[in-house]
């Protein structure tokens, strides 16, 4: 596996943070429901998923694998992939503690070592959609999809990214960051990269890619919610910007 | 169209602008009176930004044609043109204008919410900070799909999210902060006395496949560094080129 620079640097990070990830892990393998984000808010009422049953899915930086362990539930045919041994052994944990079985690959999203239009569905929450370079891993989702298919991924918000204070580790109400060329935000402390485009960045590489825009869900956390372990953000921002959006492309058929 | 049949916005923005079109003009007249078409606040040219390509023998649309002056150039390309606005005042700014480029094409005074012209006759519906921008999508939109034909597309450059949410309404300038939520962007009621429309992205996007159009492109448009303009300051150009204060959506009758 050859790995690009950040590739290999989110590695080592997530080599240090799998451990601190176990438990929600569990918990999140534990919930019968589907949800999104930190507020888990659940898939029922934002419909951003296709029926699952019989379905080829793929999840590109499936972490501990909550979300392909809900989609094989719901009789998805999953296949996870990460880049970290730590978090897939988590995974594989979790997967003998329920019974429930699917393919679990190590590899980055930008390079994956599976057959081209082999899947009806990829998806990433907080997985390569934020992790790897949209540049590579939107490439390797459109290749791997078959005509028809669709790609989900839930990637931070924009506004959020554009008004991230480094220092502090939580949002605020000024804009840091330019808009105009904004790719990626390296953090000081551990030296971990997260992407993110503008939004007329990601439509052009859809399309370059063969994808069409299909949809692009920006989530609200109902009123007081709780984002549970996650203090970056309150409930008053998240009310007014979106911390969390979700992205649905097609492969044209 | 008699105002009584107009919405709420499409009567203050009717009213609105024949009290400005005569100022309007005289500001911004000469800036946007090019003798090539060119696009939006910084009047970047077509030529370079290449959205609507080549318009001879095409039925095309303009929302919101002011003076028409996006018309005239194209009619002179070999468009057949349709220009529309919603005041009489700017439109009777147009003719004298048409007279004088020696174009002749029809003009419709109505609101782009509801278009008295028949379904699937135009190649191209396009407006340059114009009917979008004043008229509310949710209805334009839908009257935007009806007048394209299958194949078809749809191009026009307005204001932003960012433009909607860095606004200080304290200063009536954009500075770096988060001023106004995102969530919920839809009608402005501007100091100046019209009604203005904004969408989330998100939003518009949906808005458009509801409507059966494919999504083609977002082009951001970055102030250019020498940008001159006679519709910003040199401060709120320095904001344009760190977020985006204008863009272009462009869109496909499936």
């Amino acid at each position: 596996m050859t790995l690009s620079q950040h590739a290999q640097t989110n590695r080592e990070v997530w080599a240090k943070n799998a451990a601190e990830f176990r438990e929600p892990g569990k918990r999140n393998w534990a919930q019968p429901e589907i949800t999104w984000g930190i507020w888990h808010l659940p898939e029922s009422e934002i419909g951003a998923l296709p029926v699952l049953a019989g379905k080829d899915v793929v999840e590109l930086g499936c972490g501990t694998a909550y979300i392909s362990s809900w989609l094989a539930r719901r009789g998805a045919n999953v296949v996870g992939v990460d880049l970290s041994p730590e978090q897939l052994a988590t995974a594989r944990e979790l997967q003998a503690e329920h019974g429930i079985e699917f393919p679990l690959i190590e590899a980055s999203a930008e390079d994956v070592p599976l057959p081209a239009a082999s899947f009806d569905l990829v998806i990433s929450e907080y997985g390569a959609s934020i992790w790897a370079d949209p540049y590579l891993w939107i490439p390797e989702a459109a290749r791997l999809l078959r005509p028809g298919g669709e790609l989900v991924f839930l990637t931070n918000g924009l506004i959020l990214e554009l008004a991230w204070s480094v220092e502090s580790e939580r949002v605020g109400e000024t804009l840091v960051y330019d808009y105009f060329g904004y790719h990626r935000l390296e953090d000081p402390k551990d030296g971990s990269i997260v992407f993110q485009l503008p939004y007329g960045e990601w439509i052009r590489l859809f399309r370059a890619n063969g994808l069409e825009v299909e949809d692009l869900i920006e989530l609200q956390p109902p009123e007081g919610a709780d984002p549970g372990r996650w203090d970056f953000v309150s409930n008053e921002w998240a009310r007014k910007w979106p911390v969390e959006e979700i992205w649905k492309a097609r492969k044209r058929a | 169209m008699s105002s009584s049949d107009l919405t709420g916005q499409a009567r203050t923005n009717r009213e609105f602008w024949n009290r400005q079109a005569d100022e309007y003009q005289a500001t911004h007249g000469e800036h946007i009176g090019r003798p090539e078409p060119q696009w939006g606040l910084w009047q970047i040219p077509e030529s370079e930004l290449r959205i609507l390509g080549d318009v001879a023998g095409k039925d095309v649309l303009e929302l919101g044609c002011g003076a028409a002056q996006w018309s005239i150039l194209l009619a002179q390309q070999g468009a057949r043109m349709v220009g529309l606005d919603n005041s009489e005042r700017q439109l009777e700014h147009a003719r004298p204008a048409m007279a004088a480029a020696g174009v002749e094409f029809p003009l419709v005074h109505s609101s782009a919410e509801s278009v008295p012209l028949p379904d699937a006759s135009f190649d191209i519906v396009f407006a340059d900070h114009g009917a979008n921008r004043f008229a509310d999508p949710l209805l334009w939109v839908c009257e935007v799909s009806r007048l394209l034909r299958a194949g078809g597309f749809a191009a026009f450059s307005g204001g932003t999210p960012f433009e909607w949410i860095g606004w200080n309404p304290e200063t009536d300038t954009w500075d770096d902060r988060l001023h106004r939520p995102y969530f919920g962007m839809h009608r402005w009621e501007t100091p100046e006395g019209s009604v203005e429309f904004e969408l989330p992205y998100g939003a518009w996007i949906r808005l458009f496949r509801r409507n059966g159009l494919e999504i083609e492109e977002l082009r951001e448009i970055q102030a250019p560094e020498d940008a001159v303009t006679t519709y910003r300051t040199e401060e709120e150009n320095a904001w344009a080129q760190r977020w985006p204060m204008e863009q272009i959506w462009k869109v496909r009758k499936l």
